[in-house]
């Protein structure tokens, strides 16, 4: 059992350090990044749109 | 001719910062030598020092004639700053504004088909109370399609210290020179709650940012060949992005804590004439001495500072311990726009030689290059609350500048009295004869000022 767990202890670090060493931190940030922008250029589509709708509403308001 | 190099720039291939004669100049290397002349053609150089977000910068190849090379390719000049400090110094309100000045930068640039490559906060300054961009070789030109390349350094340096602040109450600059590269996502997802993370702009940057990470280091074949079928990042999605972190940046404050010092200048044990006569002495030394780079230590929320600079003194920087203070003090520099950059200061934990080789970020002590220096309603935190022997506080005090104020408290004083309740008297060495004494060791008495009963201003020279 104990020979299995430092087995298991030695195969774990392998998988970690094997990952630091291929992977550039960064690459959860462009894919955030995907997701964000999509999600942000959306939202400033909306408020260029809802403010023209605004404008009008004051225009016609006046 | 000397190159001493500054430690602190390495990192880039592209360029080298040395300090020459009380002078900065800049090499732009081979491996930047096209992204220089790009910046500076398209007039990117000259239109972001006009809207004050580079540092002043001119081309000096006439002087260096003879060290030009194909490997030095030009040599430029920075205006020099009066003092370097970095992220791990700042106040809440310092590095949101530092924030806010890389993003606005970004956008500026971004507009004009420029980006900046990294996103260090650590290559932003503060000239007085505003902040300047100071890595002209950080910036190149964009090109359609690509990602922002500091995302995640933007979010470890400067969103993830101000959202532990806001958020938590916590404060960020022990963990933050603890881990020079700020805050990392994952660590700050751990300590924020459920609660916190409801919002939408925290869920998309802090959780599910870490789980990506996180995903990716298990798998990281899997992430190669996602990143590889991401489509091109558009343009719009790149500035809606630094917007979006804009706006939100905007709206953070610090969580409110209070700290022992917040009513300091309104309440503390001393009475309005003794405050006169305190402010009076700080005038007349200012006015005589008329410091270009006085030091206040133990600033507060910068009283002292301000009364120096109407006196004569050219600028102050001034410490203090309490982060609270330190927000207030900037806040009151930008409002009066003063020559005043107050930063956070543990005397007991100074900054030190920190980071690759130990020399990438320089210690208190190595920046010391101060004039004259205020320590007024201070000894006694060294001395009595941290039982710093009285030899030492005096002697360390005197190796800040070679002149200055030094305002000693009694044991008979209220402040100390409180401080000793509990702890005991166990300081027998602790009075003005020792004081006198400890001064005398080093330099001289020009002049003393008896405040009232229990404190007395000492203005000393160091021989």
């Amino acid at each position: 059992m104990k020979k299995i767990f430092i087995h298991l202890l030695i195969f774990n670090s392998l998988i970690i350090s094997n990952a630091h060493a291929y992977l550039d931190p960064g690459t959860g940030s462009i894919i955030l990044q995907a997701i964000i922008g999509a999600v942000a250029a959306g939202f400033s589509y909306c408020l260029f749109y809802w403010n023209k709708v605004k404008n009008i509403l004051k225009k016609k308001n006046n | 001719m000397n190159f001493s190099n500054i430690s602190g720039s390495f990192r880039d291939p592209a360029g080298q910062v040395f300090e020459n004669d009380d002078r900065i100049f800049r090499i732009v290397k081979k491996q930047g030598k096209n992204r220089y002349e790009s910046i500076v053609n398209k007039g990117i150089l000259e239109d972001s020092i006009s809207n004050n977000f580079l540092i002043k910068t001119k081309e000096v190849n006439n002087e260096f004639k003879k060290y030009i090379n194909e490997e030095n390719c030009y040599f430029l000049e920075h205006e020099k700053l009066d003092y370097i400090s970095y992220p791990y110094e700042w106040g809440f309100y310092q590095l949101k504004d530092a924030a806010l000045h890389h993003l606005n930068y970004q956008i500026f640039l971004l507009k004009r088909g420029f980006e900046l490559i990294d996103s260090s906060a650590y290559n932003i300054q503060f000239l007085n109370n505003k902040p300047i961009f100071i890595d002209v070789l950080s910036i190149d030109e964009y090109k359609e399609g690509e990602y922002w390349k500091g995302h995640s350094q933007f979010l470890q340096q400067f969103l993830n210290p101000l959202l532990l602040s806001s958020h938590k109450g916590l404060q960020f600059n022990d963990w933050y020179k603890g881990n020079l590269n700020g805050i990392k996502t994952s660590e700050l997802n751990e300590v924020l709650n459920l609660k916190d993370k409801f919002s939408l702009n925290i869920f998309l940057s802090v959780v599910l940012l870490s789980r990506l990470e996180k995903n990716n280091k298990i798998d990281p074949k899997k992430a190669l060949a996602k990143i590889k079928n991401k489509n091109k990042f558009s343009k719009n999605s790149y500035t809606s992005m630094l917007l979006q972190l804009k706006n939100w940046i905007i709206k953070l404050r610090p969580k409110e804590k209070k700290t022992i010092w917040d009513t300091y200048s309104s309440e503390n044990t001393y009475k309005k004439e003794e405050e006169i006569k305190k402010l009076e002495v700080i005038s007349k030394f200012s006015r005589e001495n008329k410091p270009e780079i006085l030091v206040d230590i133990g600033c507060n929320d910068g009283l002292y500072s301000f009364e120096s600079l109407k006196a004569g003194a050219k600028k102050v920087i001034g410490f203090d311990i309490d982060i609270n203070s330190i927000d207030r003090a900037y806040k009151f520099s930008q409002k009066n726009d003063l020559n005043f950059l107050p930063l956070y200061f543990d005397a007991m934990n100074p900054s030190s030689n920190l980071g690759w080789d130990e020399k990438e970020r320089s210690s208190f002590k190595e920046r010391l290059h101060f004039d004259a220096m205020l320590a007024l309603a201070f000894e006694h935190h060294l001395a009595l609350a941290n039982n710093v022997p009285l030899e030492q506080v005096v002697a360390w005090l005197m190796n800040v500048a070679k002149k200055g104020l030094i305002e000693f408290v009694d044991k008979e004083d209220e402040t100390v009295k409180r401080m000793l309740y509990l702890k005991g008297d166990i300081f027998p060495n602790y009075n003005k004869k020792n004081f006198e004494k400890n001064i005398l060791l080093k330099g001289k008495i020009i002049n003393k000022t008896f405040i009232s009963a229990t404190r007395t201003i000492y203005e000393y020279n160091k021989n």
